[in-house]
């Protein structure tokens, strides 16, 4: 291996692994075989064949010449076809013609006349060398098929035992990094290569796992790594890309995406792997592509589902704590307003708890409404609004506290719709009118304007106040904010910033300044141009 | 006739079930009171009341899942809650809630909408032609709206809008049922289109369109026609 420039990530999760024994990880189930099984060249023959084959050949020659001496039976060459037989179904074809030869000499020496020589005087004996050289070849054919079809079913068993293996060993895993570690290490067992694991991080190619796991990567398998995960193709040593590589690499994924790249190497330089295991390992790499990408899902579903729960818990926490305070509330203005006073004095004593309950009845909707801006629990559903049409109703919800308090509105009534979530937009114009009300004067009226602006549409909610001091317009929708020096009172500080935190949750731009016709203060909703909707005809 | 009515009121809260029995009672209707879920279904079985106030904060149940069992069953629901999502008020609306107070209510407020409730309920039986508000007279089967007296000329789809809400007058109406059954499937999200009418609607019958006592607008809900009486 080379050491110009170790892969990035590489040295990192083989530091993490070192000293995590192979065996232990790779548990072997009992009686597996490592696939496919080495085949034997049993066309050579082996000593045993030839020593069983020509030993039962010299055992029928003296069962035969016991015989023979009893009386001359012509057919005695029959007796020679069960060594025969017996070489060509378990010793191989060569081991059965060199039998048959043997038998051939043995019969013709000891049975045809003229006995002890090697001569053939009748034709009819030649029939009986050729049947035992033909039943040798046949017979060793024959028998040879059969082996190679026992063997082809043992290795196909082999295979899906080591794939129903590796299968349940996959179901069990719930981390990408065991799930490389356990592909490489397995497919380095069966195929007895070098394996590495390399996947795509922002970008970046990481080494995931490798077996053995001091295995680096140069340059150019780097680039077949890139290649084969880009194009969802093989790449790499012996392949039709990059085959200058040393290793070669193989895409693993599902459902036509590339999740990672399994490379494959020999310190030999031979073929990576032989053509009649890739079936083998193709199924092994569709086995892990699916644990892959059962793991993502996983992990994403688990990310999901702590979001959800946490959005749950928000909730609850809100509609309890609402129901809470509402409640309590709800008595206390109820049963005021089912008290029948008897004189002035509890007449006015009452009306001024009732304005008090009322203002907390504001005060816990806002104390509410900014804990779910805090929270970022604004759920928006924005729909054309007509400006006039919610002005009323703000208006009108607001009744309870502005008594008999004017309210002009100039809205005209072929205005643009406003894009915005009705109900967030109903509470901010809420807000921006008790405001005005609160702090425009003792009897001064509120003005609400909608004016087309040349970016969009603005609307003014304006009072006959004061004003605001100039230095003091850009701090006053912060939590909390009261002018100083004002005689402003009563207020909770909420209302502006949850004028503010919902409009710029629906992406509204809002300002505080003072009239430009006249004393007091006014606050500006602008809506843009990509905010309005011109309203259709019928 | 209100004397032989039933309220059955559903809340956990006892202070709140004491105030709002004091103000129905001075109505003279029949009160019965539940504090859970099991409890109310047990009531809506035995007592048979026409009208059920639904608190949805329940402690056994969510009170979502009741509109449809006691709904089922034949009262009127009116949900009364203290939680102010609009898609809260939607979704009990839509799940057959015939109407919805938010907390803290005033008890007028709640006697206005059981006496909606009560005159649709009357309606849709003996099906009233004429609906009133205020100098708005609105005759569906002569398909015709009067403003003082005189005939006013409204847009078919305004005099849809007015029409679906004139049968249940007092009553909040979906932007998505008033969408559906005016302009048809698949217009359930065509908000605007609702908007064009109605701002039609206050142009021509209302007082002063600036402030509407007639169309009343619920944010994000839908409309409710203010009827007189």
């Amino acid at each position: 291996m080379n050491d110009s420039g170790p892969y990035p990530g590489a040295m990192l999760s083989v530091a993490a692994r070192q000293g995590r024994p192979r065996k232990g990880f790779l548990e072997e189930p009992p009686g597996r075989w490592p696939v496919p099984p080495p085949r034997v060249r049993r066309d050579q023959g082996t000593f045993a064949g030839y020593a069983v084959s020509l030993g039962l050949g010299a055992v029928v020659t003296v069962l035969g010449k016991a015989m023979f001496e009893r009386g001359n039976i012509t057919n005695i060459g029959l007796l020679y076809l069960i060594p025969v037989m017996l070489a060509a179904t378990r010793y191989g074809m060569r081991t059965a013609v060199i039998t048959s030869l043997a038998c051939s000499l043995a019969y013709n020496f000891f049975f045809i006349p003229p006995l002890h020589t090697l001569t053939i005087q009748d034709p009819q004996n030649f029939i009986t060398v050729l049947v035992l050289l033909g039943v040798a070849i046949v017979g060793s054919r024959l028998a040879s098929r059969v082996r190679d079809q026992a063997l082809l079913a043992q290795a196909s068993a082999a295979q899906s035992s080591s794939l129903a293996g590796f299968a349940r060993q996959l179901t069990g895993i719930s981390a990408v990094d065991e799930l490389s570690h356990l592909l490489c290490c397995e497919v380095s067992y069966l195929l007895e290569c070098n394996t590495i694991l390399v996947m795509a991080d922002r970008e970046q190619l990481t080494v995931r796992a490798a077996a053995p796991i001091a295995v680096r990567l140069e340059m150019l398998d780097e680039a077949a790594a890139r290649w084969a995960l880009d194009h969802d193709r093989p790449a790499g040593h012996g392949s039709d890309t990059l085959s200058a590589a040393e290793w070669l690499f193989y895409p693993v994924g599902s459902a036509g995406k590339t999740l990672a790249v399994f490379g494959l190497a020999r310190s030999d330089a031979r073929a990576a792997i032989r053509a009649d295991q890739l079936p083998l390992l193709l199924s092994l790499l569709d086995q892990a592509g699916l644990a892959l990408e059962r793991i993502a899902l996983e992990v994403e579903m688990s990310a999901l589902d702590h979001v959800r729960e946490r959005d749950r818990l928000r909730h609850a926490l809100l509609s309890s704590v609402s129901h809470d305070l509402r409640t309590p509330l709800t008595t206390i203005l109820g049963t005021l307003g089912a008290m029948h006073p008897t004189s002035a004095e509890q007449e006015s004593q009452l009306a001024a708890t009732r304005a008090a309950a009322e203002r907390l009845h504001r005060f816990v909707a806002n104390l509410l409404d900014m804990v779910r801006i805090e929270a970022g629990a604004l759920d928006q559903k924005i729909e054309p609004v007509d400006l006039a049409e919610a002005v009323a109703s703000a208006v009108h919800d607001l009744a309870p506290i502005l008594h008999d308090r004017r309210v002009d509105t100039a809205i005209a009534h072929d205005l643009p719709f406003v894009l915005v979530d009705p109900q967030l937009f109903h509470h901010c114009l809420i807000n921006l009118v008790e405001n005005a009300a609160k702090y425009g004067g003792s009897d001064g009226a509120v003005i609400v304007r909608a004016l087309r602006e040349p970016t969009g549409l603005m609307l003014c909610v304006e009072d006959e106040g004061p004003g605001i001091p100039e230095e003091q317009q850009g701090r006053i929708f912060e939590t909390f904010t009261r002018l100083e020096g004002s005689d402003r009172k009563g207020g909770t500080g909420l209302g502006l910033a949850i004028v503010k935190g919902f409009a710029e949750a629906m992406g509204l731009q809002v300002t505080a300044t003072n009239r430009d016709d006249g004393q007091g203060a006014s606050f500006r909703i602008l809506f843009r141009s990509s905010q309005l909707r011109e309203s259709p005809g019928e | 006739m209100t004397s032989t009515v039933t309220i059955l009121i559903v809340d956990d809260e006892a202070a709140i079930r004491r105030l709002l029995h004091a103000s129905l009672a001075r109505a003279s209707y029949r009160i019965v009171e539940a504090g859970s879920a099991r409890e109310a279904l047990a009531a809506v079985q035995i007592d048979k009341p026409e009208v059920v106030l639904l608190d949805l904060g329940l402690p056994d149940r969510d009170g979502l899942e009741l509109i449809p069992v006691i709904k089922g069953a034949g009262p009127a629901v009116i949900v009364i809650s203290a939680r102010d999502a609009t898609d809260q008020k939607v979704t009990a609306l839509d799940l057959g809630a015939d109407d919805y107070v938010a907390k803290p209510f005033d008890s007028e407020e709640v006697l206005a909408r059981i006496r909606a409730t009560l005159r649709h309920r009357l309606a849709s039986e003996t099906g009233i032609p004429v609906i009133r508000c205020g100098d708005v007279e609105i005759d569906l089967a002569a398909r015709q709206v009067r403003k003082s007296g005189e005939e006013v000329h409204l847009t078919p789809k305004e005099y849809g809008l007015v029409a679906e809400l004139a049968k249940s007058p007092g009553r909040v109406v979906t932007h998505s049922h008033l969408l559906r059954s005016i302009w048809g499937p698949g217009h359930e999200s065509d908000v605007e289109y609702l908007r064009v009418a109605a701002r039609g609607v206050r142009r021509k019958l209302e007082q002063d369109p600036a402030q509407p006592n007639l169309l009343r607008n619920e944010p994000g809900v839908g409309y409710r026609l203010m009827v007189s009486g």
